[in-house]
């Protein structure tokens, strides 16, 4: 049995941790598959990044530099992240509706 | 590393990130400026619809600003979370606010002068029997690993506790006050009685909480501690000592608190880590 507590989630941070974990991964990507507005996603992502639930990282310059583009800072759902998801989308039936999974 | 893009961002992209950048705490600064950098210039790019463009940009505008508050007031938190003076401010802040909710009911300074004549009175004398009650309830005292704890460290432990007693004491009988003025003009007597009876369960429990809170701190930096864990097993409760123990963020100490209290394990135990001891082994 596990006895960690997956932590209670807001709405809106239940959205973005779906998003993250059907594979969008960038803060713009989450605000449009979301519709939240920016206000909202940004400081959300930093705390879900500080309870743990999502870690985030730069893309590899050199992948960057060869498309054109600068590199930018993407967010992976981590091991408690996906359990919180999964925990939330329990709680949240609808959530799974609401974000369309990311066509690769 | 300033971030290299592929081609610049508009001037006013460059003044917004500028000007909000300020909001952010140094350290993180240069990594905020490069995501964001990165963020606006995928949002200008060159095959998105201009339009569109422009208003996420006002959007996003706000995301900035919202990102920079959140560094802003995280970085305090994590600075002052759990301190003393984080305690101390709080309850200052209640205090104040109880004036203000005094001043508000009252309708002035004179006529509140006027209205806490009396109770304050009735507060003067209450007072020392509330604090002699407490005292004489709060069994729990810690006992330190040993003496070495600096007469600094303690001296500033006791004034900390007596600013928090008397901003909590002060704090029952303000609330004490605004909660039965409404009644004062037509059951005085009343009152007078529910105040007296509201100012001390309040004051009890307050000065309860200010005994756990000041068991709980760390014995050097005076923050809370952190991390409790369960140590023990419950049912070897005669045989072997079970209870929780608590850790100072900071390296101080570690607090034993026993699960009951018997003749062997009464009180709780401040353990300080022996660094001289570490570095020689």
């Amino acid at each position: 049995m596990s006895t960690q507590l997956s932590p209670r989630l807001s709405h809106s941070a239940a959205l973005i941790l779906k998003a993250l974990s059907l594979g969008y991964c960038f803060g713009f990507d989450v605000m449009e598959v979301t519709g939240l507005p920016s206000g909202t996603v940004y400081p959300a992502l930093r705390r879900l990044e500080r309870d743990e639930l999502v870690e985030s990282k730069w893309e590899p310059e050199a992948e960057a530099t060869l498309n054109q583009r600068p590199a930018r800072r993407y967010y992976q759902v981590t091991r408690q992240g996906k359990a919180a998801a999964l925990a939330a989308t329990q709680r949240y039936p609808l959530l799974a509706h609401l974000v369309p999974e990311k066509r690769s | 590393m300033s971030p290299r893009l592929p081609s610049p961002l508009p001037s006013f992209d460059r003044n917004l990130l500028r000007a909000v950048a300020a909001i952010v705490p140094p350290p993180e600064r240069e990594e905020w400026s490069r995501s964001w950098q990165a963020e606006l210039w995928h949002v200008r790019h060159p095959n998105r619809n201009r339009t569109v463009a422009a208003r996420v940009i006002a959007d996003l505008s706000l995301g900035i600003l919202c990102d920079a508050l959140w560094l802003r007031t995280e970085s305090w938190r994590r600075l002052l979370s759990g301190t003393a003076i984080f305690c101390l401010a709080s309850l200052l802040l209640l205090d104040v606010l109880s004036i203000v909710m005094a001043l508000a009911l009252n309708g002035g300074w004179h006529a509140t002068a006027l209205y806490l004549g009396a109770p304050f009175k009735r507060f003067l004398v209450e007072t020392p029997l509330v604090i002699f009650v407490t005292f004489a309830i709060a069994c729990r005292r810690y006992i330190a690993q040993r003496s070495s704890s600096r007469k600094f460290y303690w001296v500033r432990r006791r004034l900390f506790f007596a600013a928090k007693i008397l901003l909590s004491l002060l704090l029952a009988f303000l609330l004490s006050v605004d909660v039965c003025q409404p009644l004062h003009a037509d059951f005085p007597v009343t009152s007078e009685l529910l105040q007296v009876f509201l100012f001390t369960i309040v004051a009890l429990v307050a000065l309860r909480w200010v005994f756990t809170d000041q068991e709980q701190r760390c014995k050097q930096c005076l923050r809370t501690l952190s991390t409790p864990a369960r140590v023990g097993r419950p049912s070897h409760n005669f045989l072997e000592w079970n209870g929780t123990e608590l850790v100072c963020k900071h390296g101080h100490g570690l607090l034993s608190v026993p699960e009951m209290e018997s003749s062997w394990c009464r009180s709780s135990r401040w353990l300080e880590p022996d660094w001289e001891q570490a570095t020689t082994i």
